[in-house]
């Protein structure tokens, strides 16, 4: 990273679905319309319009959710037994008891660590950012590209309960009811992987000349 | 963080231009939009956790003696079947005697948390009456709420053992019956008026001594009214049979109440100078009868103790065992006590005393010539005279088979030895005593006995061995006929040659009837005899008669028209 430069400084701007690199037009030639790509037509935008704003939106919006999505029973069992809810936490405590630890370690990740550490994770980069701190920023990239990855698997409740719902479905002796919680859950998980994807990961590398500076 | 402006990040080299103003513009415009996200999520949870706020009811404590069945977190309150809270927390109550169940009321049922609402713990219950609770055998059980009417609230209960007897509110009237004993009822167990069910035992206790035992009914509306002052309770349990002169008749409730059990009752029988027939007041008492005829019987009125002294074995009777007059049933055996009998009558050092209650009212009309002040001692009067006029308590078999015994009053012809009349029933002792005349049985006996001591006084001996004299005597009688046989065909021997002469003349008697025989046969075989000549003479006019008539059958097969038109004149002619 000893030349490191970026696009903007070359004034150069690449598309980021055709992987064109165009020539930025002078600041005047913007006008009030967007830049598109002349190749495929996709907006031009050197770094995600106000995505730091929006991530802090999206992860507001998400920790919100979070409690109800805890505290509200995410499905009801019906059968012949009665009639029973169940919250995430109560989920998880059943079969840990009931003795299918493996299960209650996956469901415990799936469902409120990876959540709690996704949102975690962003707000950390969201916050060094807005510092426009270069404080580890490999690790930070690193940890971005974690986030995305795991995000993939952070519906696995909301996909376990449609099923559920889906099949169960045995008139009076046996049903499956998503209740108000899975749908907080299934907000929360798309409120962190809009999050994560309003986040602009460049915004880890801030303008050269700070990182210049802090060398 | 509103104020952290993209714009030196997207576009470093920028000036102060005319384009910027724009840019804000739009920055802000769409900021604001982004925002409304999260703005979204906060209403949206507020707006949750304020209904569930406003969901819950108050939190209230029950006292249970066991928590059996009871969850926390599972077991549900429900009233008349609606789910109105949930069992929070189960805990042992401070000194351990008893359990403390918190429940959260849902808000709607916030008014069942007065003073008198009532909780109880509905378990699976499978009786005779019927099976209850049966959903709790899989959900589990459920805490049952009986709402009460008060204004206090209240925040601790004491939950009940077993469900409430009634249900507050409920239209009717509960009664008291008191049993001897609760036979087949239980709790649940229908009251039946004209074998309509019209309520049901809510209950049963004994009584504080443990004497009786108090059945508590409850009849619902609108029959109610039909409980009345009068009513007579019964237990028409299973089926009663009867035997009777009118045949077999069997009498039950419905099918239920044969299996299950069940209380019937009916207005008793009128009788004057009762009050007149009013609805009975709520928690009136009644008494239960053991069956049908027991409760339509007319009242018994006080009993009347008597005793009677016998001096026999009583095996077979009974205490309860009837007493009769003439054949109606006056009464029972109270019971029967062994006493030393000093007087020794029949030899025996011992006695039994026999007490038995009488129904003077049974007696009916007899009792009508007999008016006092003290109807007892009226009672008792009538009874002394009917001893003087015979009256004795025996002890007879009722029943050949199993040897039971009953007491019978009858009228009893006075023996030239027993007792003068009227002696022994003094009306105005404690409890009289009723002369009794040895039972049917008991008089058998001696009579038996008589009759085998005189068969024992029969000497058999001294006939057998006059037997075998006779038969000596009859042996020197048989050779005594030998000798007779010997003298008689010594007899016979002389008679011989007489008797020689009388065949020779028999020989001669023979031959002379021979000849005349003889005579006789020549008379009729001779040609010559008249009577042979006779007899040819009419054979030849046989004879010739019959050749007439075969001359005219012939001419009859010829002409067979003859015989309608006769012989034509002519033609009989021709053939001559």
């Amino acid at each position: 990273m000893t030349a490191a430069t970026d696009a903007a400084t070359l004034g150069l701007r690449g598309c980021e679905v055709c992987a064109l690199v165009i020539e930025s037009p002078a600041d005047g030639a913007q006008g009030g319309g967007d830049l598109r790509c002349p190749r495929c037509g996709h907006v031009l935008h050197l770094r995600k319009p106000e995505s730091l704003e929006r991530t802090a939106a999206y992860l507001l919006t998400a920790v919100v959710l979070y409690i109800p999505a805890n505290l509200l029973p995410v499905m009801s069992t019906s059968s012949v037994l009665g009639r029973d809810s169940h919250t995430l936490a109560g989920g998880i405590h059943d079969l840990w008891v009931s003795g299918a630890r493996e299960l209650a370690l996956i469901v415990f990740i799936a469902s409120i660590a990876v959540p709690l550490l996704k949102i975690a994770a962003l707000v950390l980069l969201a916050w060094t950012s807005h510092r426009r701190s270069t404080w580890r920023q490999a690790e930070r990239a690193a940890l971005y590209r974690l986030v995305e990855t795991v995000g993939h698997w952070s519906m696995l409740d909301v996909f376990v309960v449609v099923l559920l719902v889906g099949m169960v479905h045995f008139g009076v002796l046996a049903g499956v009811e998503p209740e108000a919680g899975l749908l907080a859950f299934g907000a929360v998980v798309v409120a962190t992987m809009l999050a994560s994807a309003s986040f602009d990961p460049r915004l880890i590398w801030p303008a050269q000349e700070s990182a210049d500076e802090r060398r | 963080m509103s104020d952290a402006d993209p714009q030196p990040l997207g576009s470093p080299p920028a000036s102060p231009q005319p384009p910027d103003p724009v840019l804000a513009r739009r920055n802000r415009l769409r900021l604001s939009l982004v925002w409304t996200v999260p703005i979204i999520a906060v209403i949206v949870g507020a707006v949750l956790v304020v209904r569930a706020l406003l969901q819950t009811g108050p939190e209230i404590e029950i006292e249970f003696r066991s928590a059996e069945g009871l969850e926390a977190g599972r077991t549900e309150v429900r009233y008349k079947e609606v789910m109105v809270g949930r069992v929070k927390a189960v805990n042992l109550s401070p000194d351990r005697q008893r359990v403390l169940v918190r429940v959260g009321l849902v808000k709607s049922a916030a008014g069942l948390a007065v003073e008198d609402t009532r909780f109880w713990v509905v378990r699976p219950r499978i009786g005779t009456a019927g099976v209850s609770g049966l959903s709790t055998l899989l959900s589990g059980s459920y805490i049952g709420v009986d709402a009460g009417t008060s204004e206090e609230s209240q925040k601790l209960f004491t939950g009940l053992d077993t469900p409430p007897l009634v249900l507050r509110g409920e239209p009717g009237r509960s009664f008291v019956l008191r049993a001897d004993d609760l036979g087949s009822l239980d709790v649940g167990s229908p009251v039946y008026h004209r074998r309509v069910r019209v309520g049901r035992v809510v209950g049963y206790s004994l009584d504080e001594r443990g004497r009786s035992l108090l059945v508590k009914v409850f009849v619902e509306a609108p029959h109610d009214p039909l409980v009345t002052t009068r009513s007579h309770f019964w237990n028409a349990s299973g089926v009663d049979l009867s035997l009777s002169a009118a045949g077999l008749t069997v009498h039950t409730q419905t099918l239920a109440s044969v299996l299950a059990g069940g209380i019937a009752f009916a207005d008793g029988p009128e009788e004057e100078g009762d009050a007149p027939t009013a609805p009975a007041k709520a928690g009136a008492e009644f008494r239960l009868y053991a069956t049908q005829r027991d409760a339509m019987a007319p009242e018994d009125g006080d009993p009347m103790r008597v005793r009677m002294v016998f001096r026999q074995s009583l095996r077979g009777l009974e205490v309860g065992a009837p007493v009769e007059l003439l054949g109606v049933s006056l009464g029972t055996v109270r019971d029967i006590e062994l006493q030393s009998d000093p007087r020794g009558g029949t030899g025996s050092p011992l006695k039994l005393e026999v007490r038995a209650d009488i129904y003077p009212k049974r007696l009916g009309r007899l009792r009508e010539a007999y008016v006092g002040a003290d109807r007892a001692l009226a009672d008792r009067q009538l009874l002394a005279d009917l001893v003087g006029q015979g009256l004795r308590a025996q002890a007879r078999t009722g029943n050949l088979l199993t040897g039971q015994l009953y007491v019978a009053l009858d009228f009893v012809a006075p023996k030239p030895g027993g007792p003068p009349r009227g002696r022994g029933f003094d009306p105005k002792a404690e409890v009289p005593l009723l002369p009794t005349v040895p039972g049917t049985l008991a008089e058998l006996q001696p009579q038996l006995a008589e009759v085998v001591s005189r068969i024992s006084k029969v000497r058999f001996d001294e006939i057998g061995s006059e037997l075998q004299g006779t038969l000596a005597a009859l042996r020197g009688t048989g050779t005594s006929l030998q000798g007779t046989l010997a003298s008689a065909e010594g007899m016979i021997k002389q008679l011989t040659p007489t008797a020689q002469q009388a065949l020779a003349d028999v020989r001669q008697t023979l031959a002379a009837a021979q000849t005349a025989l003889k005579n006789a046969d020549a008379s009729l075989t001779d040609p010559q005899a008249p009577l042979q000549r006779g007899a040819q003479q009419t054979l030849a006019e046989v004879q010739r008669a019959a050749q007439a008539l075969r001359v005219l059958a012939d001419y009859l097969q010829r002409h067979p028209e003859s015989l309608l038109r006769g012989k034509p004149a002519d033609a009989v002619e021709a053939p001559k």
